[in-house]
């Protein structure tokens, strides 16, 4: 099936937003469970010895380079593209 | 990328030492008897309770022992202590910490655990209570973990993670500028993508760096942002970089890009070394290796630590290598397309 090059980049772009949500989404989660930890439940949180800190840090990581390197993918993939229309 | 699956694991199930959390009462007056409630982490007090040992320390030496020592749980105990009402000197009020021995777990101590304020009547005859006894034949526990360290608990962890950040990105920034010099040198444009793919990624690995830390620094100093020194340099530093991107983005001409680029990269790096490893250093930081605090050495980072830390660091700029190579790649094809 060959798509229509117009629709194609509107849909790359809209993938793209959704990506880009999706990571905000994440980073506000992130942070709501760092807020949560300074202020509504500090013995608790205490009590378990801030493993969520770590978890939160390495998610931040992990996450942002998917991101980094999936944004690379497409840019590849664009290029693949524009040499195939060559 | 089997180094950095080994960070991960090794990083999240060695556990920690045992450690005290929280005493409470936190503070009393001198010359009662005072239930001490005791808290602990990863502790196993139900195990061997009988030859469970506890302390109130002044100074080195001068320490007074529990009268009776309970367990609950394994994570709870009552200690009792006789706070004798004459100190050997004076002060406005007495810090105490509190030391508990354990044929398992080993010695913990929770520093500044007590506050005791002075009595209104003073019997020097309870001075000699302070010599009576010493903390002697403590135990350490066997096997493999990481420190306990009061506020940090099981962040510590966090040292493989935040740490390697910058690492990489100093590393990264300090080859994009070796590539900007070749770049001056030789005038060839592959030089110049090379340096610039450095310096995104180097971005990338900054902003990583400037996020965990911020996170860290939410659950241990108690704020995002404390404006402590090494956080403003940081930040400094990555606002640099990305006005380099934002210059290299505003120049049209492609020759000028690249040596307008090459030039800033290198007065850049040579700006970066004493924002990030000399001005910290020179005032208080929070951060450990500023100000006078021990970096990379002390219990802070120990042996078992370094074990996990050291191919962390590796891996990471490893890493970041490896990304930088492939948005080289891609930019050059990109030019070339």
């Amino acid at each position: 099936m060959k798509l229509d090059k117009s629709f194609h980049i509107y849909g790359l772009f809209q993938q793209t937003m959704k990506i880009k949500s999706f990571t905000l989404l994440i980073a506000l989660m992130v942070a709501q469970t760092a807020l949560g930890q300074g202020e509504t439940a500090p013995d608790f949180i205490r009590s378990i010895g801030k493993i969520y800190v770590v978890a939160g840090v390495c998610l931040i990581i992990l996450l942002t380079l998917f991101a980094y390197m999936i944004q690379l993918d497409r840019k590849i993939s664009k290029i693949e593209k524009r040499q195939k229309n060559e | 990328m089997g180094i950095l699956l080994y960070v991960f694991i090794a990083g999240w199930i060695v556990p920690l030492k045992p450690g005290i959390i929280k005493v409470s009462p936190e503070k009393t007056a001198a010359g009662e008897l005072v239930v001490l409630d005791v808290t602990g982490y990863n502790t196993s007090f139900l195990t061997d309770s009988a030859h469970l040992r506890a302390w109130l320390r002044l100074t080195g030496d001068t320490v007074i022992a529990a009268q009776h020592v309970q367990a609950w749980d394994n994570r709870n105990l009552s200690a009792s202590f006789y706070i004798p009402s004459a100190f050997p000197f004076r002060q406005e009020a007495y810090p105490l910490s509190f030391v508990l021995d354990h044929s398992k777990d080993g010695t913990s101590v929770l520093p500044n655990a007590i506050f005791i304020t002075p009595a209104a009547i003073q019997d020097t005859a309870d001075l000699k209570l302070w010599y009576q006894h010493k903390i002697e034949n403590v135990h350490t526990k066997a096997g493999i973990q990481y420190p306990f360290r009061n506020i940090l608990a099981e962040t510590i962890r966090n040292t493989y993670f935040h740490v390697p950040m910058w690492f990489s990105m100093i590393i990264l920034f300090g080859v994009s500028a070796w590539y900007s010099l070749k770049y001056y040198k030789k005038g060839d444009i592959d030089f110049d993508r090379m340096s610039v793919a450095f310096i995104k990624v180097g971005l990338v690995f900054g902003v990583l760096g400037l996020l965990t830390g911020m996170l860290w620094a939410k659950n241990t100093w108690n704020a995002y942002w404390s404006w402590d020194v090494k956080q403003n340099m940081s930040a400094i530093c990555l606002l640099i970089y990305a006005a380099l991107m934002v210059m290299r983005s505003s120049v049209e001409d492609d020759m000028q890009k690249a040596r307008l680029t090459a030039g800033y990269n290198m007065f850049a790096f040579v700006l970066v070394i004493p924002l990030l490893f000399i001005i910290p250093r020179m005032t208080d930081s929070l951060h450990p290796g500023n100000g006078g605090n021990p970096a990379l050495g002390g219990e802070d980072l120990d042996n078992t630590m370094r074990l996990v830390f050291y191919p962390a660091v590796i891996g990471f700029i490893m890493l970041g290598l490896w990304i930088s190579q492939l948005v080289y790649r891609t930019d050059k094809l990109k030019g070339i397309a």
